[in-house]
């Protein structure tokens, strides 16, 4: 189903469906980037509160696990891109709160975190994005009609998308048909193959809180 | 137990006052001044590296606190014998740098499939039970290497 036209009785309040971001430039992937992660961004757009952003989500969750895959692609290139951010103090900062010299003056550079810095980005090429999912297909249709970018660096251009498509799926966004996870899963809540390797990883939002990591089953970044 | 808890029990909590925020006592551990095993003033973790497991902490910079372990090995030289001795207890692998390792960038490793090396610059992800590619991380290629030579690595 393409977003804007639902045909009646094709998607149904939470059941498995497959996302698709047709996209029209590279993106950089950092983290898992599950679906749920985009939609609480979205969520916290409109409602300015994280806590209520992550509470409706409307994907499935057992014990606060989405049931909302990683995002899966076949990149057809991989790269590097490397952004500099020039910090500096005078744009942002009043003078009187910062230390001054022996003289009386401002220290010309008086934090070394306040200077240029450089990170790198792994950025990918691919045609497509997927996700699997359990959640209400209409409200996540309404939150991701809007969304013209994904992944990181999105103002600088990355991960433009054309189009999103909603369609009917049989996996439930945590588990793939070989038993592999389709998103981080703690350990004691996996179902799959579990000779597959643990790994560190948050697994529910807030995915940039560290405490929300924990021993999981997860696919490889 | 995530990493930070693994941090402050078996090392942070040797090196800094525990407050009740895990993630600001992570912080002090790996930005502040500690004591020095020779003495003078505090000094920040700045070279060398560290292994933190559920049963204590081993590290190459000589801090005042008795209940971490030292050890003289290289990094190349710890990294390897823990991970060719791997019994399956969780650790976190670091090394540090002039700058602080950020919390965010500690990870545990559970698995020999999935080895994290802990960093200022990031974290390094690779599988030690195979040979790295052309584009693998510095410590993969080095560690086997070090393997593959039966020598060692500085």
């Amino acid at each position: 189903m393409k977003l804007g036209s639902p045909p009646e009785g094709t998607i149904t309040m939470r059941k498995s469906i497959r996302v698709t971001a047709a996209l029209k430039s590279p993106f950089i992937k950092v983290g898992h980037m599950t679906l749920d992660g985009i939609l609480a961004a979205q969520l916290f757009d409109e409602l300015g509160d994280v806590d209520k952003a992550h509470a409706s989500v409307p994907v499935n969750q057992t014990n606060g696990l989405f049931h909302a895959s990683a995002a899966i692609f076949e990149p057809i290139d991989k790269a590097k891109q490397a952004f500099i951010a020039g910090l500096r103090e005078t744009h942002s900062i009043n003078p009187d709160q910062i230390k001054k010299n022996k003289h009386g003056q401002l220290h010309k550079k008086f934090d070394s975190s306040l200077t240029n810095v450089m990170n790198s980005y792994p950025v990918y090429a691919a045609p497509e994005i997927t996700w699997y999912a359990e959640g209400d297909a209409v409200e996540i249709e309404r939150l991701l009609s809007p969304v013209q970018f994904i992944g990181k660096r999105r103002a600088a251009g990355f991960g433009e998308v054309s189009a999103w498509l909603i369609e009917d799926a049989e996996l439930d966004g945590l588990i793939g048909y070989a038993g592999e996870p389709l998103r981080p899963i703690p350990i004691d809540m996996f179902t799959g193959d579990k000779s597959l390797p643990i790994v560190d990883a948050a697994w529910r939002p807030a995915y940039w809180n560290v405490l929300n990591r924990a021993a999981c089953y997860a696919p490889p970044l | 137990m995530n990493a930070i808890e693994l941090l402050n029990q078996n090392f942070g909590r040797y090196l800094v006052p525990q407050t009740g925020d895990a993630v600001a006592d992570a912080q002090a551990v790996l930005s502040g001044g500690h004591d020095m095993a020779k003495g003078g003033t505090k000094q920040r973790v700045a070279s060398g590296w560290a292994i933190i497991k559920p049963e204590g902490a081993t590290m190459q910079f000589k801090l005042a606190a008795r209940e971490i372990k030292y050890a003289e090995k290289t990094r190349y030289e710890a990294f390897a014998d823990l991970l060719d001795n791997w019994n399956g207890t969780p650790a976190i692998l670091m090394e540090f740098d002039k700058k602080p390792i950020p919390v965010g960038n500690l990870f545990i490793t559970y698995d020999l499939r999935a080895v994290r090396v802990c960093s200022a610059k990031g974290v390094e992800t690779f599988d030690y039970t195979i040979e790295p590619e052309k584009d693998g991380c510095k410590t993969h290629k080095v560690l086997f290497k070090q393997r593959k030579s039966g020598g060692v690595s500085k």
